[in-house]
């Protein structure tokens, strides 16, 4: 009796639990952001994988190439392609670093949690920034 | 006793501790990378080659790359497994993930010996 009762009620709240995954209307805590990114940056760098071997083996291939692999990375689209990418990288190393630091138990409380977030972002930004104005510019 | 769990009794925690070590060589390679840029600002065709030939900067660019498969394998198979529901299609992904880094492997390394 108490047992499909119980069956009855967990099959109720079932269909009565709210879901939502509306990843537009969820508002996420900057820790999450920084996870959801690290995920994002990793799937971008995988996708970005032929694009780095093409341009190396052009780059080592001649100096003709090499001029070449020069002229396009100056091109304003490539430009942007290359600071996504580099971001990309910049983010997802960060965050690496700081998933690596919580795997030994450092800062795992969610003041620091939080701290080292906002750590992250502005590291990667910073990164991209300085190598925007060294080298792409 | 950590590397124990590198074996396959472990599963699980070998992919964890894969994903963990082979982020934190590429890590490394990275910031020496960045600081043999910086150091020897290769600007031209010849100072590239004389950048990228020495044999232990290339033994070191391959264990990168071999790093970066297995890392990106079990990065990417996890995002798969979370968002793509329908296990046929997943499983089409996945081999795909699979054949590409296996290509992109054999291509660095052509690339490595004949620099």
């Amino acid at each position: 009796m108490m047992n499909s009762n119980r069956k009855a009620q967990s099959t109720n709240s079932k269909k009565m639990r709210p879901k939502n995954l509306n990843l537009f209307t969820i508002r996420m805590p900057i820790n999450a952001l920084v996870s959801i990114l690290h995920r994002v940056t990793g799937c971008a760098l995988f996708l970005a994988l032929p694009l780095l071997l093409v341009t190396f083996q052009l780059s080592i291939s001649s100096a003709s190439k090499f001029q070449l692999v020069q002229d396009l990375m100056h091109s304003p689209l490539a430009k942007l392609i290359l600071l996504g990418l580099a971001w990309s990288f910049f983010h997802h190393f960060f965050a690496g670093i700081r998933h690596l630091a919580m795997d030994v138990h450092w800062a795992t409380t969610l003041i620091k949690a939080r701290y080292t977030s906002k750590m992250v972002f502005v590291l990667g930004g910073l990164a991209t920034l300085l190598l925007a104005i060294s080298w792409v510019f | 006793m950590l590397l124990s769990l590198l074996t396959k009794r472990y599963p699980g925690m070998r992919a964890w501790l894969t994903q963990r070590l082979t982020g934190l060589l590429m890590a490394i390679y990275s910031v020496v990378l960045l600081a043999r840029v910086m150091v020897l600002t290769p600007g031209s065709y010849d100072d590239w080659l004389a950048f990228s030939q020495p044999w232990w900067w290339r033994l070191a660019t391959w264990f990168f790359w071999l790093s970066l498969s297995s890392h990106a394998w079990l990065g990417v198979r996890d995002v798969l497994k979370d968002y793509v529901p329908n296990v046929k299609i997943r499983m089409v992904l996945l081999k795909l993930v699979v054949l590409a880094l296996w290509v992109y492997l054999v291509w660095i390394t052509l690339l490595l010996c004949n620099l």
